[in-house]
């Protein structure tokens, strides 16, 4: 199975108006593997957006990479010029946003805005093939009548119907990654249920990136998951492994704040406190000041990362059973 | 649309009476007489009235109004109370300059203000930002009276490199030499006018410009692979241009009769100065003229920019359903 992208302990941070640079992601490290998709959870402020940003090289520009790599097919993104990151995104790399009420011109037809991805790639197709394939991939994200919605304006569409939108012109030239940043946040239940079908269609061959706070959707649709706090990767590990045995107190924490059919009709679960902001990031764990197991050791030192049983990782001083220290 | 259209040009026409009356019983509430300026205090008597009569002063107010607007309708603005001309074949004479003035005002507008103030949000705080908005500041913050005489003093008088006053030298010349010598003319007073129209160019372009650029459908421009040229010329400028757009275009209409000081100054024979002129001599019926061409020209650019503006933003339904 081949590697499509890897970070290897990439960092990055956010620089403040004097140049001090507040450290956001820290160290972070995972795969995602040719035909399956991974699923990065956490809340608000954890991180995610950040990560997924970072592989298309779209950061805000207060922010700072401070180290690592993202390898995409062996190659570093990070190393990339501009002009080559250009031919990479939206070609093999391509991202749904989670606005799809803001994430499109509103002066420009969709099917314009859609067609543009196909010719900046392909500068020599011409306009009837491009209307085709436009036509195609719209009509294959479900919406129908796709020949007269062309020239429709994005106020013309629902909110669903701008999130398919939004993946016709990610998946229009069928991307070796496709990275979706909260892709139903937005909507309301039952368009979630048809993008996520649609997402779920597309996996097949590239790899799928899912960012989401959804552990419903992660369950629905990925085989891996990495749990993101604080800008850490505090738990990683196949789908099965992180939901049926939570290491970590957070990834504990969030599973048991799932209310289920057989949940009894009490309070659910909640974990005291917010997530710190990237300016109160301490030196110990992040976690620590929320979490019911904290020890001393928890604040004074970064936590180590262990592997427990395979393809099951986790950055925490707790003991478990079968441990094996991957680094300090 | 056609009803839209029906129902701005009848708000038009409803401005447009108003502003007309206002004017008309402004000029005449002015505490001082044309006759006394025009006729000599020793002509008869008789000659007076006679002259009065002429010129329908004898009759009460009301009467006059309604002649004046009888008049308007039929496209007659009555006659100069000075020169004795038509006031309608006046202003015809008048407005080309005028026009020719905007004309070059819209131009450098386009090829200069629009470009700088992408340029200056391109470069958001960098050195060149700020000597731009350092320079905008100062546009938009002078008297343009002071500037032209400024620009004459400087460019006349001093180095004497182009004429101080008028439109052309006379006698008028002919063919390329004829243009060139208005063009020389035209470029201090064009410059005096632009350098409030290109200041808020400027300034309205970049500051929406960097709204624009902050936006999500920028950056899913960015994550199709565009580059940033490409980004800021089909997914930024159309909608930064919004606000210029509507800036601009109600200046102008202003503009047309609202250049009073700048051609007054350079002598431009346009409607400014025409108004001008027929304020120091109480021509009553050349005021009116021009105040009428005020307000349709105002009125005119606020139908032309919000159809310009509908045009640039679809979301935008002209009329509405």
């Amino acid at each position: 199975m081949a590697t499509i992208v890897e970070f290897k302990d990439y960092s990055m941070g956010f620089k403040d108006d004097d140049g001090v640079v507040f450290n956001l992601l820290d160290q972070v490290s995972f795969k995602v593997e040719e035909g399956r998709a991974l699923g990065i959870v956490g809340e608000s402020g954890c991180g995610k957006s950040m990560t997924s940003l970072s592989m298309m090289r779209l950061l805000p520009p207060s922010a700072v990479v401070q180290g690592g790599e993202i390898l995409f097919q062996g190659r570093n993104l990070l190393q990339m010029s501009d002009a080559e990151m250009e031919k990479v995104r939206g070609k093999d790399i391509s991202m749904i946003f989670q606005e799809p009420m803001t994430a499109l011109n509103p002066v420009l037809t969709i099917g314009f805005q859609i067609g543009e991805a196909l010719k900046i790639h392909e500068p020599s197709i011409t306009k009837e093939e491009q209307q085709k394939r436009v036509v195609e991939v719209l009509a294959e994200v479900g919406i129908s009548n796709p020949e007269t919605r062309l020239n429709q304006y994005p106020h013309e569409f629902s909110g669903g119907m701008r999130q398919r939108v939004m993946i016709a012109m990610a998946v229009i030239n069928h991307p070796i990654l496709l990275i979706a940043d909260e892709p139903t946040t937005a909507l309301d239940v039952t368009i979630q249920a048809q993008i996520l079908d649609i997402m779920k269609k597309l996996k097949g061959t590239g790899g799928l990136v899912v960012v989401t706070h959804n552990l419903g959707i992660v369950a629905d649709i990925c085989e891996e998951v990495v749990v993101m706090y604080a800008g850490r990767a505090v738990e990683r590990g196949t789908l099965k492994a992180i939901f049926d045995h939570p290491l970590h107190p957070y990834t504990q924490g969030l599973m048991a704040s799932i209310p289920t059919t057989k949940s009894e009709k009490k309070p659910l679960h909640t974990i005291p406190g917010t997530v710190p902001t990237v300016f109160d990031f301490k030196e110990g764990c992040r976690f620590a000041d929320r979490c019911e197991r904290c020890t001393e050791e928890c604040r004074k030192k970064r936590p180590p990362l262990k592997k427990v049983g395979d393809d099951h990782l986790v950055q925490c001083f707790l003991p478990f059973e079968g441990e094996e220290i991957v680094h300090e | 649309m056609s009803r839209y259209i029906l129902q701005r040009i009848g708000r038009g026409l409803l401005t447009i009476f108003v502003s007309l009356t206002l004017t008309f019983f402004i000029i005449r509430l002015m505490p001082s007489n044309p006759v006394e300026l025009m006729i000599d205090p020793h002509m008869s008597q008789e000659t007076q009235d006679m002259l009065m009569e002429k010129f329908g002063l004898d009759k009460s107010f009301g009467e006059q109004y309604i002649l004046f607007l009888k008049g308007v309708v039929q496209g007659d603005l009555g006659v100069s109370f000075g020169s004795r001309a038509n006031v309608t074949e006046l202003i015809a004479q008048k407005l080309p300059w005028t026009l020719l003035l905007i004309g070059i005002v819209l131009l450098l507008v386009v090829i200069i203000g629009i470009p700088v103030g992408v340029l200056a949000a391109k470069r958001k705080g960098r050195l060149s930002d700020r000597i731009i908005s350092i320079v905008v500041t100062m546009g938009i913050s002078i008297f343009i009276p002071f500037l032209a005489f400024l620009l004459l003093y400087l460019f006349s008088f001093r180095l004497g490199v182009l004429p101080t006053a008028g439109a052309y030298t006379p006698p008028k010349g002919e063919g390329f030499s004829y243009v060139l010598d208005i063009a020389r003319h035209a470029i201090l007073p064009a410059v005096t006018l632009s350098v409030m129209m290109l200041a808020n160019a400027v300034l309205y372009t970049r500051n929406s410009m960097i709204d624009v650029l902050k936006e999500d459908y920028i950056r899913t421009a960015y994550s199709k692979g565009l580059d940033k040229k490409r980004t800021l010329k089909v997914h930024a400028l159309k909608n930064a241009l919004i606000p210029t757009v509507t800036v601009i275009g109600l200046q102008i209409g202003v503009m047309v009769g609202g250049s009073v000081m700048t051609e007054t100054v350079f002598s431009w024979p346009g409607i400014g100065r025409m108004i001008y002129d027929a304020v120091t001599a109480l021509d009553y019926p050349v005021l009116q003229g021009g105040f009428l061409l005020m307000s349709v020209s105002v009125v005119l650019m606020n139908f032309l920019t919000d159809l310009v503006v509908a045009w640039l933003d679809p979301r935008i339904k002209l009329g509405g359903k």
